[in-house]
């Protein structure tokens, strides 16, 4: 018997939250919401059993909130990825753990960075076109094979999730950490791959202008893999709160924008025209290359798709929810690009472990909770910005 | 801020009217007071007459003569005499109007204006407005200091009869000063008559300094006389001379009767005030000294000619012979 | 006869003072001892302004009588004065449109064709239809706009003509049909020292090219002040550049002054002093500040915006420039001038809600700089009623606002140049190229009704001279963020600006407050 947040099927809380949330008030109390109205609770369960050959138990050192974790608890994400989850569900898939088993190539007692995305090794299907091709989050088995419907671990009911004090694993997700990474570090690796995958999306030309939309974690981490691994020139960050400003321009951010105004703002630094439509926000013609939207919000997205200039490229760094205008996108020509997860099978995740230690990552997890106080860590994990936090974890072994 | 500390703030330093002290560096930069005239057309309108007649008829006329003994003559003259005119008087107290205005005709009374000196009459917003409502007072400038063009014309030119007192202030000590020449000029050119009146027995009843009469139902009397038309070509100063006889020869009717101010008058005996000399109403030039008017005689035997001598009786004198009772010397007990 | 200027000395008799803050104004009991400067009454108005106005065009001052200046077939060019004069805006009818009028009428009468009406608005935002009829009068708009009444476009290239350079290699470029035009009348309004003279033609028709040799920081901190011209490196700089446009162009100038009636009779206890407020005054002080306090923020401004100014004019003067402006320059000191003795070491000043940019508009954070640190601390022949290193306290709330459409580069200045640095030699070095070259702010400026680029910059560099001289600036209820964001401090009333002030004046410092509106200049001994 493990203890566990469990995620389960309750149409009525679920609908109680997504309602409450669309209104204004309940947007700004999201945390409380995804604490107390969505169908979550702390149970003590069986212990997820091994699926098979290749697959250990891991116990969960630290375990992250994530964005998507609190767009589900609180109705917000799309119901499109509805299929590809399975009921009821252990979140949580930013994991630095210890393995409980000898799997080949990673001893039992090892330290390990879980890649979440359970894709045809783990599930025992044959391959598809893209694992063989090492592109794993691309897989299209997600819903087949030995364990039960689920993108990630976190979302599928077999192998538990990170929020607990048990899960399982299987040998082609784990990603040994090196002794010198400490475990809030080592926690940043998931995100960190998927920023790097991001990042690695799209063609950044040298000297190229960018701005990333969120300064939240993803935004943060994008902009640490877009300043390592590009040639990128100015780097623009649009961020919110005070801390994040700081902690952008430790990244090597150009310059950091409020919100409020970006458009002006990056109007300037990059001499385009700006304008103001009868409704709706204003817009650039000019503006700079490449966007990343990393608050995955209709509103960072439509942000994004104003200020990029003709032919520029927007990419969607978080997980999408609402409607946008997608005029520019026709008008100016864009790219829109999706970046989900990590890739390059495993090599992201390899780069992400390597900036994890040398970047300066200090204080990113600000809070860690033991489960038991899981309402409350949702809570500020929803207010992380304003509470001057990157990222709030759980403890599970606490 | 609320409103209570607003106002409180604003009312830092100033009176209760609101003015505001001046600044000690700011008093050099001080600007002249702007006089303005007072308006008092309001108080000559249809309503502001109802009002006046009504307060003649039931306070003022009422209090004047249950607190004097008013003896009125010679009203006779105004029948058939049409306005405008200007009245003129001798002035020794602040009586001296209400006993007019009281003892005018109706007619009249109604369509009267007096003049009033603007620097103690309209010095103040309610003292104007109380002289305006009870009088139809306009201001009169006296002192000449600013070029103020009179009202007076106008009055008249509405048809409004004027009455004035050419003596330009009340007498000191109750004795005739000197006639100024506007009440003269006015009739003159405007070619109105005028109206002598005289009074005797106010000063008695109600000198300078007091502001109720004397107890006792002093004795008071107003004489009118045969208003005076201006002749074909008169000069101002002549007119002004004959005002000053007929006021004189009306005060004299106290103490000499009809007929013997008439005859006084045309022997030319009265005493007629002029140049800086003023004179005991009623006074005559060769009069015999007697207890009382040693003053005036000895003024007369002093022999000094006409206008500019100074007089040199004695303040008190004067005084005494101003107070004494008129009439019966006794005070009545009972009423007549 | 009205009264001069004088200076007040704060004693236990004198009444709290009215101060100006922003759209709307308060009383203040200064400290004892304190002195406040006092501009002269004003003056009588002329009572018959348009026979004022032909015997100055009948008898010029050295030049012959305008008729005989106007020949049939010849272009002529009447520019006037733009929305930035007079402020606040003078109730209808305008000087300006009697003048013009005027002229026109002699024109006519001469059988002159080519005419064309021009706005000397330089870099200032372009004046709405409305606002060029309002200052024009109906007929003169009726018969000339669109086509031959325009605002001045220093943007237009191929509309400007480089006459070429001073001796100091100052280079002049303006308005081509002007330049290319037989005669120049100019109409112009001389609120303060500042303006007129030279500057009308030189400024009001010239491109940032030629502007940019004197609205510099140098310049500015070299001009001593700029309402004393022959103490003003700016206007040493506008007589160099006039002086070579006198050789192209023949300039008639006719140049206007007024009263310091600056507030209508509603508001009449804004032009009266304290103590000689009678109690309709104050019965309408309170009333006027309680609903002023009241009304909602737009509809206040909207009624402030639109309150026009019952000015009398004192003089107009036309002919040769250089001989007319010494006269119309007597006149302004005859409303203006006040002597004071020495300097202080604390100034007040209370800001009014309009500056010559604001104009229907909004006065954002620079400009409540430049009116206090440039136009407002610059009301000074000789020295500063400040001494060097002394405090400014400037009573505004300095409310975080911009009008989007007039000042669009004063967002980005304010929200971008400002948090990096607030020195103005560091902006104009790094920054003033960018903003006057931006496609879109020139783009604006052409098109929309947005000042130019460059303008915030000239607005900072405006109060360069009284940040260099000034120890600290105050705003007293001023908005923390955006004085904070200029380099300032704010305090919530005027007993916690000078226990600020005390770290730099120490705890009895001599104080001074120059009581404005209505103008006042003070001649420091």
């Amino acid at each position: 018997m493990i203890l566990a947040l469990e995620y389960h099927r309750s149409p009525a809380r679920f609908l109680a939250a997504r309602g409450l949330t669309a209104t204004r008030a309940g947007g700004k109390m999201s945390g409380m919401i995804a604490g107390n109205v969505s169908p979550m609770r702390l149970v003590n369960r069986q212990a997820p059993e091994l699926p098979g050959e290749g697959w250990t138990r891991v116990t969960p050192r630290l375990s992250g909130i994530c964005g998507s974790d609190l767009g589900l608890l609180t109705g917000r994400s799309s119901p499109y990825l509805s299929p590809m989850t399975s009921m009821p569900f252990v979140p949580g898939h930013e994991i630095v753990g210890e393995t409980q088993d000898d799997v080949p190539g990673v001893p039992k007692g090892s330290r390990v960075v879980i890649d979440p995305v359970l894709s045809c090794a783990a599930r025992g299907t044959a391959e598809c076109r893209w694992c063989a091709s090492g592109q794993q989050s691309r897989c299209d088995h997600i819903t087949a094979g030995r364990i039960s419907a689920g993108l990630q671990t976190g979302f599928c009911a077999d192998t538990g999730g990170g929020w607990s004090r048990q899960f399982v694993a299987h040998a082609r997700q784990l990603h040994v950490v090196p002794d010198s990474l400490p475990d809030d570090r080592a926690v940043l690796a998931e995100p960190l791959a998927c920023a790097v995958h991001s990042v690695r999306r799209v063609k950044v030309a040298s000297g190229s202008t960018a701005v990333i939309i969120g300064a939240g974690t993803v935004g943060l981490l994008t902009l640490l893999a877009l300043r390592q691994l590009t040639d990128v020139g100015a780097v623009y960050v649009v961020a919110k709160h005070g801390h994040q400003q700081e902690k952008a321009k430790a990244l090597g951010a150009t310059a950091i924008i409020e919100p409020g105004k970006a458009v002006r703002a990056l109007r300037r630094v990059t001499t385009a025209r700006m304008h103001s439509p009868e409704r709706g926000g204003d817009f650039l013609l000019g503006g700079v290359d490449v966007a990343f939207e990393c608050t995955g919000g209709a509103g960072g997205l439509d942000t994004a798709l104003r200020l990029v200039q003709a032919g520029g490229t927007v990419v969607v760094s978080g997980m999408p929810g609402g409607n946008v205008d997608l005029t520019p996108l026709w008008y100016r020509e864009l790219q829109l690009v999706g970046a989900y997860a990590s890739g390059a099978d495993g090599a992201d995740f390899a780069d992400a472990i390597r900036l994890a230690e040398s970047a300066p990552l200090d204080g990113y997890v600000g809070t860690t909770y033991p489960l038991a106080r899981w309402r409350e860590a949702l809570t500020h994990a929803a207010d992380a910005g304003r509470l001057g936090t990157v990222k709030v974890a759980f403890a599970p072994a606490r | 801020m609320s409103i209570r500390r607003e106002v409180k703030l604003l009312r830092h330093g100033r009176d209760w009217r609101g003015r505001s002290t001046v600044p000690k560096s700011a008093q050099p930069h001080e600007l002249e007071h702007e006089e303005r005239e007072f308006p008092t057309a309001w108080a000559r309108t249809r309503t502001a007459v109802r009002a006046r007649a009504g307060l003649r008829r039931t306070l003022l006329k009422p209090v004047v003569w249950s607190q004097t003994t008013p003896v009125v003559e010679g009203t006779e003259y105004l029948d058939g005499v049409r306005g405008p005119v200007v009245f003129v008087a001798n002035h020794t107290s602040h009586l001296d109007t209400p006993l007019i205005l009281g003892s005018l005709p109706e007619r009249f009374a109604d369509r009267v204006a007096v003049g009033a000196a603007s620097d103690y009459f309209f010095d103040v917003r309610w003292r104007a407005t109380l002289t305006a409502i009870f009088f139809n007072a306009f201001p009169v400038e006296r002192y000449g200091s600013r070029r103020l063009r009179s009202l007076a014309l106008d009055l008249v030119d509405e048809g409004w009869s004027l009455l004035l007192y050419p003596e330009g202030t009340r007498s000191e000590d109750g004795w005739m000063n000197p006639f100024k020449l506007g009440a003269s000029a006015l009739c003159v050119t405007k070619g109105i008559p005028c109206v002598p009146i005289a009074l005797r027995g106010s000063y008695a009843a109600m000198p300078r300094g007091r502001n109720w009469p004397q107890p006792g139902k002093p004795r008071v009397t107003v004489r009118y006389g045969r208003p005076l038309v201006p002749e074909e070509g008169e000069d101002v100063r002549a007119f002004r001379v004959r005002m000053a006889k007929a006021v004189s020869q009306l005060a004299a009717e106290e103490d000499l009767g009809w007929y013997g101010a008439l005859r006084a008058a045309a022997d030319d005996r009265l005493e007629v005030p002029g140049g800086a000399r003023s004179v005991r109403p009623g006074a005559l030039a060769r009069e015999e000294p007697t207890a009382e008017r040693a003053g005036e005689s000895k003024a007369g035997k002093n022999g000094k000619t006409g206008a500019g001598a100074g007089e040199q009786v004695a303040h008190w004198r004067r005084i005494w012979s101003s107070t004494e009772p008129l009439g019966e010397k006794r005070r009545k007990v009972w009423r007549d | 006869m009205s009264r001069p200027g004088f200076v007040l000395d704060v004693d236990e008799r004198t009444p709290p003072l009215l101060m100006h803050q922003g759209e709307g104004f308060r009383l203040e009991r200064l400290p004892l001892g304190a002195k406040v400067i006092y501009p002269p009454d004003s003056l009588p108005g002329i009572r018959n302004v348009d026979a004022a106005i032909k015997h100055a065009l009948l008898n010029p001052h050295g030049t012959e009588p305008l008729p005989e200046l106007l020949t049939p077939g010849m272009r002529l060019t009447i520019v006037f004065d733009d929305l930035s004069l007079p402020l606040p805006p003078m109730q209808t009818p305008d000087v300006r449109q009697r003048i013009i009028e005027q002229v026109l009428e002699m024109a006519a009468a001469k059988g002159v064709d080519d005419v064309e009406l021009i706005a000397g608005n330089a870099l200032h935002r372009r004046m709405t239809p409305a606002e060029l009829r309002r200052t024009v009068g109906d007929r003169v708009f009726q018969a000339f706009f669109p086509d031959h009444l325009k605002n001045h476009d220093a943007e237009d290239h191929d509309n400007l003509l480089h006459m070429g350079k001073t001796k100091h290699g100052e280079d002049v470029e303006i308005n081509r049909r002007a330049a290319e035009s037989d005669l120049i009348v100019y109409v112009n309004i001389t609120l303060t020292a500042m303006s007129g003279g030279a500057k009308s033609v030189s400024v009001g028709l010239a491109s940032y090219k030629s502007l940019k040799h004197h609205h510099n920081v140098h310049t500015l901190r070299h001009s001593n002040s700029f309402n004393d011209p022959p103490n003003s490196a700016m206007h040493h700089s506008y007589e160099r550049m006039k002086g070579l446009i006198d050789e192209h162009v023949k300039v008639f100038t006719i140049e206007t002054t007024l009263n310091n009636e600056t507030f209508p009779s509603s508001m009449g206890f804004l032009n009266k002093r304290e103590w000689e407020w009678n109690v309709r005054d104050q019965a309408s002080y309170v009333a006027v500040k309680r609903a002023n306090e009241l009304l909602p923020a737009k509809t206040r401004r909207r009624i402030w915006q639109s309150t026009a100014a019952p000015y009398g004019v004192t003089g107009v003067h036309a002919g040769l420039q250089s001989e007319v402006h010494p006269i119309t320059l007597s006149n302004v000191h005859r409303q203006q001038l006040t002597e004071v003795n020495g300097q202080s070491d604390v100034a007040i000043y209370g800001l009014p809600y309009i500056c010559p940019y604001n104009v229907n508009s909004v006065m954002n954070p620079i400009l409540v700089m430049s009116l206090g640190l440039g136009y407002f601390f610059n009301l000074y022949k000789n020295k500063p009623i400040v001494r060097q290193g002394g405090v400014a306290i400037f009573y505004h709330p300095v409310p975080n606002e911009f009008h989007p459409v007039h000042h669009p580069s004063y967002i980005d200045f304010f929200e971008e140049i400002l948090t990096e640095s607030t020195d103005p030699v560091l902006l104009e070095t790094k920054y003033e190229e960018q903003f006057a070259t931006d496609p879109w702010y020139i783009q604006l400026y052409r098109n929309s009704y947005a000042y130019h680029g460059v303008h915030p910059f000239y607005m900072w560099y405006w109060g360069a001279h009284a940040l260099e001289h000034l120890g600290d600036v105050i705003f007293v209820g001023g908005n923390r963020k955006t004085t904070a964001r200029m380099g300032f401090r704010s305090a919530t009333t005027l007993a916690d600006a000078l226990e600020m002030a005390k770290d730099t004046v120490g705890s009895s410092p001599s104080i001074t407050y120059q009581h404005a509106p209505p103008l006042t200049l003070a001649d420091v001994r």
